[in-house]
């Protein structure tokens, strides 16, 4: 199935929820909102014709000019059809809403955590957000333009006794 | 004084920390698990012991320089991972790479596919107790090192693409190896077969284990012989076929319930699968260029004898190697199969020499977020098993 036929088909269902297109280099991503991004993934799992049935990437970029500086870029695969699509949100770092997408899919759990250690954004609903990559007391989110490359905290203010194992309480997702 | 109670613990609830400093992960995992007894009630991968941020680092090199991040990042299948960076930065400047070029990178890429299957059959064996496996895999992923060696100069880290083509042309004595090696390889699948594939006690340490259905691997976003072995056949090879791979004929092998064993089947099975592309190519590689720089001149760096013999050769080779390759602005994303699953890299270009982002889509890091479903009520000796037969390699989990 052709990629440009997914397209026609989301433009035809759901005209609200996507606001521009862009076809460069074989893909089509999809801008829309982070209001919408629920609704939009849930048409995208659950439409007879697309059946996108994997969230194959989540990541972000950041771009420190605009007003909302990060962009959140989803990639969904459909095995049955064999196709993909973009979709594209942005987002203030420290918006308070911004929705999740771990309901619908298991795969975000992990990218939603790493795009929080490396640029700060909170999910909303998110089961167990916490640092993925990054030890949990690191300072600052790496991924972001204005993090240096090379940056060292002084050796006075290194905390060489923190242990390295956390206790069983401090698992917040219990089976 | 101690009292007798203070010796008690709770046996249903008894945390435990596999790794991160553990034989049996092939890295720095850790693995916190809770146990009933000795079975497994929650096990939860802890990551990032391993992170160099290389997602960052590659914002401050060139195109070029930022290859040679990409094969550090899965050491073990270091041609597959600059297969996928190279076709990525390509996709982004329009370039094509002449015909020639493209077989000997599939050359290069299966056999980093074997060389990274033997590595795992040999370690995954080691965690279930059959020793002599390790040895007879060393063996002949030694004779594809040296191959790889041989024609890129480096064993592990070869980054021998180049945009538009390769950085040298092979020679001779890389297709008598080469054409050598698929003569008595397919003999050794058959002693590797011989030791487990029957074998009483590598069936009851594998079978019904770890068992994941082809759904939740697609919800976990699993790919890969991780998710073959369910029974679902996609590979990105046959699904969106790159780098020539249309032109081969090659099978998918697929396993049907989804456990340890399947998984197991399936790459050996894939083994013989790139042994037969590899005889295909190796047989049909076509005469010509091995880079595209007649067509693409301010994309593709010239060879090097054109580079060394003319004026506009030297001139390019300079303002290549001063400025780098400005792709324009745009996003690209490219898909490879690499040994391990889908192996995506979406490059962020600004126009300038560097790219604005590289975000790599690892195969591993999905791989191994399943492993708290694969586990949960298998016993923990078996967690090792189950581990092992995810394959994962920390460098690309951890990046």
């Amino acid at each position: 199935m052709d990629v440009l036929f997914a397209l026609s088909v989301i433009k035809e269902s759901m005209p609200k929820l996507v606001s521009s297109v862009d076809t460069s280099y074989g893909d089509i991503r999809i801008f829309t909102s982070k209001e919408n991004i629920i609704d939009f993934a849930r048409f995208l799992k659950d439409d007879s014709r697309l059946q996108l049935n994997m969230l194959s990437d989540l990541f972000a970029v950041d771009y420190p000019k605009k007003s909302e500086r990060i962009e959140i870029i989803y990639n969904f695969y459909s095995t049955k059809n064999n196709f993909r699509v973009f979709a594209k949100t942005k987002s203030k770092i420290d918006e308070p809403n911004y929705p999740s997408l771990t309901p619908l899919y298991n795969s975000a759990n992990w990218f939603e955590r790493e795009v929080y250690d490396m640029f700060g954004l909170k999910f909303k609903g998110h089961p167990d957000l916490k640092r993925i990559l990054n030890p949990d007391d690191w300072e600052g989110h790496p991924l972001l333009k204005d993090y240096p490359l090379r940056q060292r905290p002084p050796v006075e203010k290194m905390n060489f006794d923190t242990p390295g194992y956390i206790e069983l309480d401090e698992i917040t997702q219990k089976p | 004084m101690f009292e007798y109670k203070d010796f008690l613990i709770e046996v249903d609830k008894f945390p435990l920390n596999v790794g991160p400093s553990h034989p049996a992960t092939h890295g720095v995992l850790r693995v916190l698990v809770q146990l009933d007894g000795e079975t497994v009630v929650y096990a939860e991968p802890i990551i990032g012991y391993l992170h160099t941020s290389m997602e960052k680092y590659a914002e401050f090199k060139t195109y070029h320089q930022a290859e040679t991040i990409t094969d550090r990042m899965d050491y073990v299948s270091a041609a597959s991972n600059n297969l996928g960076y190279i076709l990525a930065v390509e996709k982004l400047c329009g370039v094509k790479a002449p015909k020639r070029a493209e077989y000997i990178r599939v050359i290069l890429a299966e056999f980093t596919r074997i060389s990274s299957h033997l590595v795992w059959l040999g370690t995954h064996a080691v965690d279930i107790g059959a020793l002599t496996e390790f040895l007879y895999c060393f063996r002949e992923r030694e004779l594809i090192l040296d191959i790889i060696e041989s024609v890129t100069g480096a064993r592990m880290t070869p980054s021998f693409y180049r945009v538009g083509g390769l950085a040298m042309d092979i020679h001779k004595d890389f297709v008598d190896k080469a054409r050598s090696f698929i003569k008595i390889f397919p003999d050794k699948v058959d002693e590797y077969e011989a030791l487990l594939t029957k074998n009483k006690i590598w069936l009851e340490r594998t079978k019904n284990l770890g068992v994941i259905s082809a759904e939740d691997a697609i919800d976990f976003a699993l790919t890969g012989p991780s998710l073959r072995g369910s029974g679902l056949k996609y590979d990105v090879r046959k699904a969106n076929p790159y780098s020539s791979y249309e032109d081969f004929e090659f099978d998918i092998p697929v396993g049907d319930t989804g456990d340890v064993y399947d998984r197991y089947l399936v790459r050996m099975k894939e083994m013989r699968q790139s042994i037969k592309i590899i005889g295909q190519a190796i047989e049909n590689i076509p005469e010509g260029e091995y880079l595209s720089y007649d067509e693409y001149p301010q994309y593709v760096i010239p060879p090097k004898k054109r580079a060394l013999t003319t004026m506009e050769g030297m001139i390019s080779l300079f303002k290549y190697g001063m400025d780098g390759i400005k792709p324009p602005k745009g996003e690209a994303y490219q898909a490879i199969e690499n040994p391990r699953g889908e192996l995506g890299f979406y490059l962020v270009s600004d126009g300038s020499a560097f790219p604005y982002r590289m975000r790599v889509r690892p195969p591993s890091f999905c791989n191994i977020s399943a492993l708290c479903k694969m586990t949960k009520g298998h016993l923990l000796a078996d967690l090792i098993a189950i581990m092992g037969s995810v394959d994962i390699l920390l460098g690309e989990v951890d990046r």
